[in-house]
């Protein structure tokens, strides 16, 4: 092998007359590979301004910068990132982390410039700014500049199986549908210690949901004590602005869920899943909590309406050591929350543990008492500093079709079954509606057929005026009430009711919906007449919508009260309506009627009612 | 003859990176020699502690600019070994193809430096040109060219894109023709031979006792290397040899450096065939709430200068506690590097540097 | 666990009374020993034929004030089962002013680890004939590498101070 040589080296000679391999740059340019990583693009709409890229970029070279043309929405930030290449070492960390993906890194990296400030710059993509992209046909690189740059020239690129987010949820475990329509029972078991941490790890503390929270909890807190297995520091950051999060945890509508990062490409953090979580383990509240009424004020306030909006009033007003007497006609507490969510979704236990805690802080509750009828309103009103009206939307509204008295309405169907004698069901059921209200009438009326008519032939059939994707129940609900084998009817109305010969409801005759809001997005049907549909049932219910109730106030202080234009009460950034000392919140106030808005209303009114007595 | 003190480096025609050479010298005799290091000192194992632990991932691989693929390597088997992380067999073999095209990378960068010491500026250009080709399947696999960031805890960061195989047994086999006519002009070429025979010798026994480890100790005739001793990767799915030479000289080092490179490209071919298909990355935790318990670790890998050692420690918290890379270099440059340049001559101190194989930003760190 | 560490195990516990050896891995030995002990384990272990001395860290476990020192050993062999063995002889010194033995009798290239340890972590290695510094410019009140050495103060109080450069038209 070794033969030392003086002449073999001359071999070298023969390269001397092959074409050399240098690249004549400029004149002729090395292509860079598809997954180069050169300048940054953003995807302008697809940017939601989470920050995720500036916190986990090791050099400190991405910054969020406020975007003031951008509106800043639920689950969209008017922030974007912009970065330096004075501190960029190209490491692509930031494209990994992009929850929308938006972030993208290009296959371009020539940037010359007189002007180090340039190299600062907020990366948008060819449709935001199409003056800085060209054609690879015009594209010239005796040009080539940070706003001389490709199309279509994309380099290194998120990818979701190498993402460095976990985009499937921890799966939750629920009862399946063939068994849960059986029964009452919770269908959400809930998750356990193992479950809730490693859901919670999936959280990118971007708090997108923080901005999109009617009650701006702090989530990104809560969840982070979850994951370190701390559910009383949980528990504590919930109640700094929820106090209800048994209720909360299994009803809440999650807009934050909706906002949540992870939701764009994968699937939302459960968030509320977890709220539940720390609220379930958690035993005994007041341990865990060691909150104290504030210092006594000798203010008292009266509260009517133990409803979400009445619980948190008094809970924050007591907590500044006002004396606080809540007054309602059931039994206990929890208002809509205690007689509507059925109890598969919403046990009374939860309800009542979360009213406990309140009471324990001593607030005074009075059940069984109905304003207007066993305490006069007025009296209420000399009697205290302040009082707060959260009665909720109480009256179930009715379609007035033909017949329609022999319907029978939502709320108080769903009243009777939860926390009064259960109704008897007939075999064939129409739910006229496309709510959740609608939905948790039709699945609770499954559940009693298949208890009150075991193994025979029954159905559920909702008829709602809004399409599949128009209905306004969650796709979580419409999911789940498909599941059970609920038969849907969208984009149909009601027409009128058919009765038999002895005048017994014989079944539903439905027209074809033609639109369901008119040009300026407002609720306004119309329908084709003549196409009809004729639905046979033996009992109908109407789950169209439900209104307020004010007959318990005075006809001429109800003359003073104040409306919207959409006939909700009026009231100022204090919560206050136009009566002097009584304020109002939840549903009669708020246009998105559920219990996170109306606990973000009592917190404003708490506020209020605080100042105004101070 | 006067004792003189002289220089050599940072800045010196016969130095390669950032180095310091004090030395004294009778004529052109070295009577004693004292490596200073320091030139390149970044404080990153300090620099380290402050970052989270996948933010330290564009960072170990600045640590050596020449192969920052061991250095990615060494660092994610130490994250894996501390937070229990499994690695997809198909990630293992991508690691073993991709490292050990970062040793043909790396030796052909030796290589350049070392012909280019001793005058072969064709060689030295060969070898640069051959290198680039290397880079160019680099950036086909990750998207950088020397800064590849690729290997991660749980795997690598992407899979091999469509029809790669054939593009590296393609630069492998331009490589590979290449063979004879490096022979013959170089490692068979009577001037290197000439400069390199008996140059900076160190015996067998001097190299066990002052740390050499890689080609510096398989040069004096022991066949040791992690990757046979502990395989990690998918080292111990294919046959292959570890290259020894007896000399203990300059001119064995450089022929155990090309046996390597010949004996890699041959591993890279075997390695392709059995690669098995699936997946290549186990997902690692959300990085903002990745916390790694109490534990440390000290694993340990073949670079292409011989081991590479890290010790890493972690108190719970999101980032390490202590990092220390245990750097082949290390010993090389600043032990046996005053051994071997006594009583050379000054003509000698670049090539005998370069023939053990030192690179500056391995020992400061 | 392989036959080699077990029995080595073993073989240092019946000569050392106050260490506590730990296998924490399948070829990885820990030994904790007081810091008086670690020239004559090392010496034992390195005419055991763990002969290669891979690495001397050091941790600084600020709260509890002490300084921990770790010699990593392997050994040049062929036998398989002994090259994979790594042995990490541990011991803690206080943080005031830290002072323990040079090993470099015994294993040669231990000469610069220590020289950066003096360096970085500020601990004297008695018998060590070059303590001088290695990679750094300065000398530094804290040493750098513990744990209460600010890196940003530092970067502040040095830096901060170099005045601007102005240009021709007196900008800075």
């Amino acid at each position: 092998m070794i033969s030392i040589s003086a002449l073999k080296p001359f071999k070298a000679v023969k390269y001397l007359f092959i074409k050399p391999k240098t690249i004549r740059y400029p004149f002729e340019l090395k292509e860079p590979s598809m997954r180069y990583r050169g300048f940054h693009l953003n995807e302008w709409d697809k940017c939601t301004g989470c920050g995720n890229c500036a916190d986990i970029c090791p050099n400190q070279a991405i910054q969020m910068i406020k975007i003031p043309e951008l509106e800043s929405k639920s689950g969209c930030k008017n922030e974007r990132p912009q970065v330096d290449y004075g501190r960029c070492c190209f490491c692509g960390l930031c494209i990994d982390i992009c929850p929308p993906g938006s972030l993208k890194l290009t296959r371009d990296y020539f940037h010359i410039h007189f002007d180090p400030k340039t190299f600062v710059f907020i990366p948008k993509d060819q449709e935001t700014e199409p003056e800085k992209y060209v054609s690879s046909e015009k594209y010239s690189v005796l040009k080539a500049s940070l706003s001389h740059r490709k199309r279509d020239y994309d380099g290194f690129v998120s990818d979701l199986k190498y993402a460095l987010f976990e985009p499937k949820r921890v799966t939750m475990p629920i009862i399946a549908p063939e068994k849960r329509k059986l029964s009452f029972i919770e269908q959400v078991i809930g998750y356990n210690k193992e479950e809730a941490r490693k859901e919670a790890s999936r959280c990118l503390e971007c708090k997108l949901c923080e901005e999109a929270c009617p009650a701006h909890l702090k989530i990104s807190d809560y969840i982070q004590a979850i994951y370190e297995d701390k559910p009383e520091e949980s528990l504590k950051k919930i109640y700094e602005d929820n106090p209800i999060p048994s209720i909360c945890g299994r009803v809440c509508m999650a807009y934050c869920e909706d906002a949540c990062s992870l939701s764009i490409r994968g699937e939302a953090l459960s968030i509320r899943w977890l709220k539940r979580y720390a609220a379930d383990t958690i035993q005994d509240f007041a341990t865990a909590l060691e909150l104290n009424p504030g210092t006594a004020t000798g203010k008292r306030v009266a509260v009517i309406g133990a409803g979400p909006g009445g619980l948190s009033v008094a809970y924050f007003l007591r907590l500044k050591g006002h004396n606080v007497q809540v007054y309602d006609a059931l039994p206990g507490g929890g208002g809509t929350m205690r007689t509507g969510p059925p109890v598969y979704r919403l046990p009374l236990e939860s309800i009542d543990k979360d009213v406990h805690y309140i009471r324990s802080l001593g607030v005074e509750f009075i059940f069984n008492t109905r304003i207007g009828k066993d305490v006069m309103f007025e009296d209420l009103l000399k009697g205290n500093d302040a009082v707060f009206i959260a009665t909720g939307n109480t009256k179930s509204r009715s379609t007035k079709v033909n017949n329609y008295e022999k319907c029978e309405l939502a709320l108080e169907f769903l009243s009777d079954n939860k926390i009064g004698k259960p109704r008897k069901v007939g075999k064939e059921i129409i739910v006229i509606g496309g709510g959740n209200v609608a939905l948790d009438v039709a699945r609770e009326a499954l559940r009693l057929q298949n208890i009150q008519h075991p193994g025979e032939n029954a159905a559920v059939k909702t008829v709602s005026l809004e399409d599949w994707d128009e209905m306004p129940a969650t796709r979580e609900e419409i999911r789940e009430g498909r599941e059970e084998k609920i038969q849907f009817n969208p984009a149909w109305g009601p027409k009128e009711v058919i009765l038999d010969n002895n005048g017994n409801v014989k079944g539903l005759l439905c027209k074809k919906v033609k639109s369901v809001f008119n040009g300026e997005g407002r609720f306004a049907p119309s329908f084709y007449e003549e196409k009809e549909m004729f639905l046979e049932g033996d009992m109908i219910i109407e789950a169209i919508g439900q209104v307020p109730d004010f007959s318990f106030i005075p006809d001429h202080l109800l003359e003073e009260l104040e409306f919207t234009e959409r006939k909700k009460v009026k009231v100022d950034e204090m919560g206050m309506t136009s009566i002097q000392k009584v304020f109002a919140g939840g549903d009669i106030v708020n246009v998105n009627l559920d219990a996170v808005t109306a606990i973000a209303d009592a917190k404003v009114a708490s506020e209020g009612i605080d100042r105004f007595l101070s | 003859m006067r004792e003189l003190e002289l220089y050599f480096g940072p800045q010196h025609l016969g130095m390669v990176g950032n180095f310091s050479i004090t030395l004294n010298v009778e004529g052109d005799r070295i009577v004693k020699a004292t490596a200073n290091p320091g030139f390149l000192h970044r404080g990153f194992e300090k620099l380290m502690e402050q970052r989270t632990w996948i933010q330290n991932f564009p960072l170990v691989c600045r640590i050596n600019v020449v192969e920052p693929d061991h250095m990615e390597l060494i660092y994610a088997m130490a994250v894996e070994k501390l937070a229990g992380i499994e690695v997809p067999e198909r990630a293992q073999f991508i690691r073993s193809i991709y490292l050990e095209l970062a040793r043909v990378g790396s030796h052909l960068f030796g290589l350049w430096a070392y012909a280019n010491m001793l005058g072969f500026d064709t060689v030295a250009n060969w070898a640069m040109y051959h290198r680039d080709l290397v880079l160019d399947l680099f950036e086909e696999i990750t998207g950088g060219r020397v800064y590849h960031i690729y290997i991660w805890p749980g795997g690598v960061r992407r899979d091999f894109p469509k029809g790669f195989k054939d593009k590296i047994i393609n630069t492998l086999h331009t490589i590979g023709s290449c063979v004879p006519d490096y022979d013959d002009t170089f490692f068979n070429n009577r001037i290197f031979y000439k400069r390199s025979k008996d140059i900076g010798k160190i015996t067998h026994e001097e190299a066990k006792r002052m740390g050499a480890v890689g080609q510096v100790l398989r040069a004096t005739g022991m066949k040791q290397d992690i990757r046979k001793i502990e395989p990690y990767a998918a080292y111990d799915q294919v046959d292959w040899e570890i290259p020894v030479r007896t000399g203990g000289d300059a001119y064995s080092r450089i022929w155990v450096v090309r046996d390597e490179m010949i004996e890699s490209v041959r591993m890279i071919l075997k390695l392709l065939d059995k690669m098995p298909e699936g997946e290549v990355y186990n997902k690692i935790p959300n990085p903002f709430k990745w916390n790694i318990p109490d534990n440390e670790a000290y694993v340990r890998c073949e670079s292409s200068r011989g081991e590479l050692g890290l010790y890493l420690v972690s108190n719970g918290e999101n980032k390490p506690y202590r990092a220390h890379f245990r750097t082949p270099s290390y010993n090389h440059g600043l032990t046996i590097l005053e051994k071997a340049l006594e009583n050379e001559s000054i003509a000698d101190v670049g090539n005998i540097m370069i023939s053990l194989y030192i690179t500056a930003p391995e020992i400061d760190r | 666990m392989n036959h080699t560490g077990t029995s080595l195990k073993e073989n240092l516990l019946s000569y050392f009374d106050d260490i506590l050896v730990e296998i924490s891995d399948e070829h990885r030995l820990t030994i904790s020993c007081k810091k008086d002990s670690v020239i004559t384990i090392l010496s034992s272990l390195n005419r055991n034929g763990y002969n290669h001395l891979a690495l001397i860290s050091c941790v600084d476990w600020i709260k509890d004030n002490e300084l921990e020192l770790v010699y990593i050993i392997s050994a040049y062999t062929e036998d398989s089962e002994k090259g994979k063995m790594n042995i990490l002889v541990k011991t803690k010194i206080a943080r005031e002013k830290p002072e323990l033995l040079t090993v470099m009798s015994i294993y040669e290239n231990a000469e610069p680890y220590e020289r950066e340890l003096h360096e970085l972590y500020g601990i004297n290695f008695k018998g060590h004939p070059r303590l001088i510094p290695l990679l750094l410019e300065r000398e530094y009140e804290i040493p750098p590498f513990r744990k209460d050495f600010d890196t940003r103060k530092y970067v502040q109080d040095v830096f901060d101070k170099i005045p601007f450069v102005e240009d021709k038209k007196g900008r800075k």
